[in-house]
C-alpha cells in the first residue's frame, strides 16, 4: 500500500537516504524517527532505519524491524530491496536475489533494483537469470556501450561465444564514426572480441580481425604475442619466425618466445647445434642477457652442455650471483648434468685458487668468485637429489668463513641443520642469519617459518611482528589476519597440531578456510567495476579463476591438516574437551586432571571475557574508527569442543575432493572420514580414485583391507542397492581373498620400503591381533632398511608410541644412532 | 528463460490493489525522486551518463529490435523444441531412490533427482558412475 507522506517528510526521508549515503548513521536514524512519530507505520522510513541499524552492526535487530516494514507496507519495493539488501549483507544470496526479484515485480523499472540483482545473479553462477537481466538492461540502456558489452559477457560465460561475438558486431556496427585510436574502452573492447573469436577456434579469422580491427591497439604487447601465436598456429611459419623475433627483441628474458621462434623454424628437439645457434645469436646481441645463455642447458647433452654449463657457471660466479644454483637445479633431474655441474664448479674453484696465487688479488673477480662457487657447492650438497650433509656444511663453513657477513650462507647454513633434522640450532642458525639484515623482510619470514617448524610460536610471532602494522588493535596477529598472511596461519596451525594443542590449530585452519571464502566474496566488487573500467579480458580471467580458487595449494594443505586434526579427535576424543597436550605426557593421570581442570577455568575466562566484550560492542575500535567483529572462540576452544569431528571435518573434505580429485592425500583423507561416518559408497569413491592413482601406496594399500572388513561387519546394515554396488564395484579385492595372505604378498613384494613394509605390519597386526608383539617387533626391525628415510622413521616411532610398544625406546635410540642431530629421536627427559 | 511482463502486470495477489497503485505513479514526482536516491545507494557513481556521441540512435534502436526480434525467435525456437522433447524427458523417479542417493553420496534432493534423472531412473548405474573415478589421463 502507497504511503504518501507531506512534502516536509518526503524531504526529512531525502535526508535519511542522504545521511546513510554519507555514512551519518545517528543523524539518519534521528530524522527517520522524525517521520516516524508522525507516521509510525511508514514502510520505507521502517526499512531505511533497518538499513542504517544493519550498517552499525546490529544484523538481528535490522531483520527485526525490516519484516515489520514489510508488514506495513507490503507492496514497496523499497522495503523489499532493503530487505535483499540486508540478506545481501549477511551473505545469504539466495534469499537476497528472491527480494530483489521481488522488488523487481513491484518496480519493474528501477535500475538499481535491477542491477543489483544482475550482479548476485554473476555471484551465484545464475548465467540464465544473468543474462535474463543484462537484456533488460541493454533494453534500458542501449545507448551505452557498458551494457552491450555486459551481455556479450553473458553469453560468454554461458559458453555461447558466437552469440558473445555477433552482440558486440551489433554494437559495433551501430557506430557512425570509429572510436578513437586512444579510446582506451574500445581498444580492450577490440581485444576481447578477438579473443572470443579465438575461444571459437577460428584462428584465420582471429588473425585477420587482429591485423585489421586490433592493427592499432593500444596492448601492443598483446597484440604481438597473438599475432605471433595465430601465425605458429596457422603454420604461416616464416611470418611467425620474424613476429617471434620482434618480441626477443622487445623482451630477451623470456623462456616462450625461444620456444615460440625454434617451432616457427621448425627446428626439431634433437637439433641441438641449430638450436644453439639461434640463442648464441642472442647472447651476442644482449650482452646482459640470461635466458639465451642459461636455456640451451636444459636441451643440451654430453661434451655440448659441458662446455656450454661451464661457460655459463663462469660468468655467474665472477659475478657471484646468488641464485645461480636456484637457476640450474631443475636440471638436476638429470644424473649426468647434475655430476657435471659439480664438477664444473668444483674446477672453478680450483682454477682461482692457483689464479688468485699468481696473480696476487689483482683480479677483483676472484673474491666474488670462490664464495659463490662453495655457497653452490653447498647448495648442490644440500639438495635433495645429490644430498650428503656433512659436505655441504663443510661447504657452507667455508664460504662464511670468506663472507661472514652473508644473510644468503647463513640462510642456507640454516636449511642444512633443517635437514638434519636439528630444528633447534636450524632455528637459531636462521634467527643469526635474520640480525644480519634486520630490514629485510624475506629473511624476517624465513626466520619466523623455522621457529615456527621449531614449535616456537611466540617467538616466531615476535619475529614477524617487526614487519606488521604497529597500530593494529590484537598485535601482529591481528594483523597478520587482516592481511591473509597464509604461510604464517598455517605454519601456525601446523605447530599447534604438533603440540597436541587442537583447538587452535583448528583455530589456523578455519581461518584459511574463511580467507577463500572472502576471496570468493571479493569478486563482487569486480562485476560491475571491471565492466566500467572496460578491463573485459581481466574480468574474464578472473571469473574463471574464481571458478577453480580453492584448487590452490594453500587450501589443500590448510584443509589436509585440519581433516587429520579431526580424525584425531575422533579416534581419541580429548579428555578436558580444550586444547590439552595430546599425547606428549599423557600418561600421568594426576598431570592430566590438572590439565583439565586448568583448561576448564580458561574456557570460563575465555567466556566471561568475551561476554564483557559482548556487552560493550563499541568499545573495541581500531584506528579506523570502525567496530571490530568480538571474536567469541580465540583460543578455538569450542572448534575442538566438537561432539561431531567428522561432520564438521565435512567443511574441509567436500571442497578439497571437488577441487583436488588428482590428489592422492585429498582421496586417502576422505577416506579416513567417509569409512568413520559410515558412509561407504563414499568412501569406495575415495578409494577406486586414490588406487587409481597409485595402487601401491602404502595408505592405500592399508585402506583397501580395512573398506573389506568394515563392509563384512556392517553387511547387515547396508541397504540392499549399496550393497550390490560395493559388490560390483569394488573389485580391488576379491571376495574370496585370503586377507592375511594377501597382506602377507604386499609385505613380501615392498619388503624394501620402510613406509610400506609398516603400513602391512599394521594391518598384520589389525589382523590378527595375537600377533601384536611380533608384529612391533618387525615394525621396529624397519629401522635397519637401508632405503629408509628420517622422514619415515619418524613416523614409525610416531606409530610405536601410539601402540605404546615395548620396543618403542630401543628403536628411538637406534634411530638416534642413524641420525644423530635430529631432534626428534633425541631421549625426552 | 521468463519473458519481460509488461509493467503494469503484478504477479501475486493484484486484485484490488491495482486502482492504489496508479496514483503513486501519477503524484510521486517527489517519491520518484528518493526512489532514484534510494536506488544508487552502495553504488559507485557511473560515469556512463557520459553518452557517446558517436552513438547513431537510429542504429541502436533498430539494433534493439534486430536483437529482440531474434531472442523472441530463440525463444519460440527453444519453446517448440521443449515441446518435442517433453514426451521424451518425462521419467519416472523413485523416491525411494532419491532418498538412497541423498543419504548415501550427501547430495541434494535436487541434485540427486538431476542424477538418477540423467541415468534414466536407474538407480544402479546412477550409483556406479558416480562412484567411478574419470578416465585418468597421463596429463596432470
Amino acid at each position: 500500500m502507497p504511503q504518501p507522506l507531506t512534502s516536509k517528510e518526503s524531504s526529512l526521508f531525502r535526508q535519511v537516504i542522504r545521511n546513510y549515503e554519507d555514512k551519518q548513521y545517528k543523524k539518519g536514524i534521528k530524522a527517520a524517527e522524525q517521520i516516524l512519530k508522525k507516521n509510525p507505520k511508514h514502510g520505507d522510513t521502517l526499512a531505511m532505519k533497518a538499513l542504517i541499524i544493519n550498517s552499525q552492526g546490529k544484523t538481528d535487530e535490522a531483520f527485526a524491524l525490516a519484516k515489520v516494514a514489510l508488514q506495513c507496507d507490503m507492496k514497496s519495493h523499497v522495503c523489499w530491496h532493503v530487505y535483499g539488501l540486508l540478506y545481501r549483507a549477511g551473505k545469504n544470496f539466495e534469499e537476497a536475489i528472491k527480494a530483489y526479484k521481488f522488488a523487481l515485480k513491484l518496480e519493474p523499472d528501477s535500475q538499481q533494483i535491477q542491477r543489483d540483482l544482475a550482479l548476485l545473479q554473476i555471484q551465484m553462477r545464475d548465467y540464465q537469470g544473468y543474462l535474463t537481466s543484462r537484456k533488460a538492461m541493454l533494453t534500458s540502456r542501449s545507448h551505452i556501450r557498458q551494457s552491450w558489452t555486459a551481455l556479450a559477457v553473458a553469453y560468454h560465460l554461458m559458453g555461447d561465444l558466437s552469440e558473445a561475438e555477433s552482440v558486440l558486431t551489433t554494437y559495433e556496427e551501430t557506430l557512425k564514426n570509429p572510436p578513437a585510436k586512444t579510446d582506451l574502452e574500445n581498444s580492450e573492447a577490440v581485444m576481447y572480441k578477438n579473443s572470443v573469436i579465438a575461444e571459437q577456434g577460428d584462428i584465420q579469422k582471429a588473425l585477420d580481425h587482429l591485423e585489421s580491427a586490433g592493427k592499432h591497439n593500444l596492448d601492443r604487447l598483446a597484440l604481438l604475442e597473438l599475432r605471433a601465436k595465430y601465425l605458429l598456429q596457422l603454420e604461416r611459419k616464416e611470418e611467425a619466425a620474424e613476429a617471434y623475433r620482434a618480441l626477443i627483441d622487445r623482451n630477451s628474458e623470456y623462456k616462450l618466445y625461444y620456444d615460440g621462434l625454434t617451432t616457427a623454424l621448425g627446428l626439431k628437439l634433437t637439433d641441438h647445434k641449430e638450436r644453439k645457434d639461434i640463442y648464441d645469436g642472442y647472447a651476442e646481441k644482449f650482452p646482459r642477457c640470461d635466458a639465451a645463455r642459461r636455456l640451451p642447458l636444459d636441451f643440451l647433452e654430453g661434451d655440448e652442455f659441458r662446455e656450454a654449463a661451464a661457460q655459463y657457471i663462469c660468468r655467474m660466479m665472477d659475478k657471484g650471483v646468488p641464485s645461480t644454483f636456484a637457476n640450474l637445479k631443475h636440471l638436476y633431474a638429470d644424473d649426468s648434468k647434475k655430476e657435471t655441474l659439480r664438477a664444473i664448479v668444483q674446477k672453478y674453484i680450483d682454477r682461482r685458487k692457483s689464479d688468485s696465487s699468481e696473480e696476487t688479488q689483482t683480479n677483483g673477480d676472484a673474491s666474488k668468485g670462490i664464495p659463490a662457487a662453495l655457497y653452490f657447492l653447498a647448495q648442490h650438497y644440500n639438495y635433495y637429489l645429490s644430498r650428503d650433509l656433512d659436505k655441504a656444511l663443510e661447504y657452507i663453513d667455508r664460504a662464511i668463513e670468506l663472507e661472514p657477513k652473508s644473510v644468503d650462507f647463513h640462510m642456507t647454513r640454516a636449511r642444512i641443520w633443517k635437514h638434519y633434522g636439528d630444528l633447534q640450532k636450524a632455528s637459531d642458525t636462521m634467527e643469526q642469519a635474520r640480525a644480519l639484515d634486520t630490514r629485510d623482510r624475506h629473511i624476517n619470514t624465513k626466520s619466523a617459518k623455522y621457529q615456527l617448524r621449531n614449535n616456537q610460536g611466540e617467538a616466531a610471532l615476535k619475529t614477524v611482528g617487526m614487519f606488521t602494522r604497529a597500530e593494529t588493535a590484537g598485535g601482529p596477529l591481528a594483523d597478520l589476519h587482516d592481511m591473509q598472511c597464509m604461510w604464517f596461519l598455517t605454519e601456525d596451525g601446523q605447530s599447534y597440531a604438533r603440540q597436541g594443542k587442537y583447538g587452535l590449530a583448528l583455530k589456523r585452519f578455519t581461518t584459511i578456510y574463511n580467507i577463500f571464502d572472502v576471496w570468493q566474496e571479493d569478486q563482487f566488487d569486480f562485476h560491475s567495476f571491471s565492466l566500467r573500467k572496460g578491463q573485459i579480458r581481466a574480468y574474464v580471467e578472473m571469473m574463471r579463476w574464481e571458478d577453480h580458487l580453492r584448487e590452490h595449494p594453500f587450501f589443500s594443505r590448510a584443509a589436509l591438516s585440519a581433516i587429520d586434526v579431526y580424525i584425531k579427535l575422533h579416534d581419541k576424543p580429548l579428555v578436558n574437551g580444550m586444547n590439552g597436550v595430546g599425547e606428549a605426557g599423557g600418561d600421568d593421570a594426576a598431570e592430566r586432571k590438572k590439565a583439565a581442570k586448568k583448561a576448564r577455568k580458561e574456557a570460563q575466562k575465555a567466556e566471561r571475557e568475551a561476554h564483557a566484550k559482548k556487552n560493550e560492542p563499541n568499545k573495541l575500535k581500531d584506528a579506523d574508527g570502525e567496530a571490530k567483529k568480538q571474536d567469541d572462540d580465540p583460543e578455538g576452544a569450542k572448534l575442538a569442543a566438537t561432539t561431531e569431528p567428522m561432520n564438521d571435518a565435512m567443511k574441509f573434505v567436500t571442497p578439497l575432493l571437488q577441487f583436488s580429485p588428482r590428489s592422492i592425500e585429498a582421496q586417502i583423507a576422505g577416506f579416513e572420514v567417509y569409512i568413520r561416518r559410515k558412509k561407504y559408497l563414499l568412501a569406495l569413491k575415495c578409494l577406486l580414485a586414490a588406487s587409481a592413482l597409485d595402487k601401491e601406496h602404502s595408505q592405500v594399500h592399508g585402506q583397501v583391507i580395512r573398506f573389506k572388513l568394515a563392509i563384512d561387519q556392517d553387511r547387515e546394515a547396508l541397504a540392499p542397492k549399496t550393497a550390490e554396488i560395493i559388490k560390483s564395484e569394488f573389485t580391488l579385492l576379491p571376495a574370496s581373498t585370503n586377507l592375511t595372505l594377501y597382506n602377507d604378498e604386499y609385505l613380501a613384494r615392498h619388503a624394501d620400503c620402510a613406509r610400506r613394509t609398516v603400513s602391512a605390519l599394521k594391518i598384520r597386526r589389525l589382523l590378527s591381533p595375537d600377533k601384536a608383539t611380533s608384529c612391533q617387533e618387525d615394525t621396529a626391525k624397519v629401522i635397519n632398511l637401508p632405503s629408509i628415510t628420517m622422514e619415515e622413521a619418524k613416523e614409525t616411532l610416531e606409530l610405536l608410541r601410539s601402540w605404546n610398544s615395548s620396543v618403542t625406546d630401543s628403536f628411538r635410540s637406534q634411530a638416534a644412532a642413524k641420525w644423530p642431530r635430529a631432534t626428534v629421536f633425541t631421549a625426552s627427559s | 528463460m521468463a519473458e519481460t511482463q509488461p509493467p503494469n502486470i503484478v504477479e501475486g495477489a493484484t486484485t484490488g490493489d491495482i486502482d492504489d497503485e496508479i496514483p503513486v505513479a501519477a503524484k510521486s514526482a517527489e517519491d520518484r525522486k528518493a526512489a532514484a536516491a534510494l536506488s544508487s545507494l552502495d553504488t559507485p557513481r557511473d560515469d556512463d551518463t557520459t553518452v557517446t556521441k558517436d552513438v547513431d540512435r537510429e542504429a541502436v534502436r533498430k539494433a534493439m529490435d534486430r536483437l529482440a526480434g531474434a531472442g523472441a525467435a530463440n525463444a519460440a525456437a527453444a519453446k517448440k523444441g521443449d515441446d518435442k522433447q517433453a514426451p521424451k524427458k518425462v521419467i519416472k523417479v523413485d523416491q525411494a531412490d532419491v532418498t538412497l542417493l541423498v543419504d548415501e553420496l550427501e547430495l541434494s534432493k535436487i541434485k540427486a533427482t538431476e542424477l538418477l534423472k540423467a541415468h534414466d531412473g536407474n538407480v544402479t548405474s546412477a550409483l556406479k558412475v558416480y562412484i567411478t573415478p574419470p578416465e585418468t589421463t597421463t596429463a596432470t
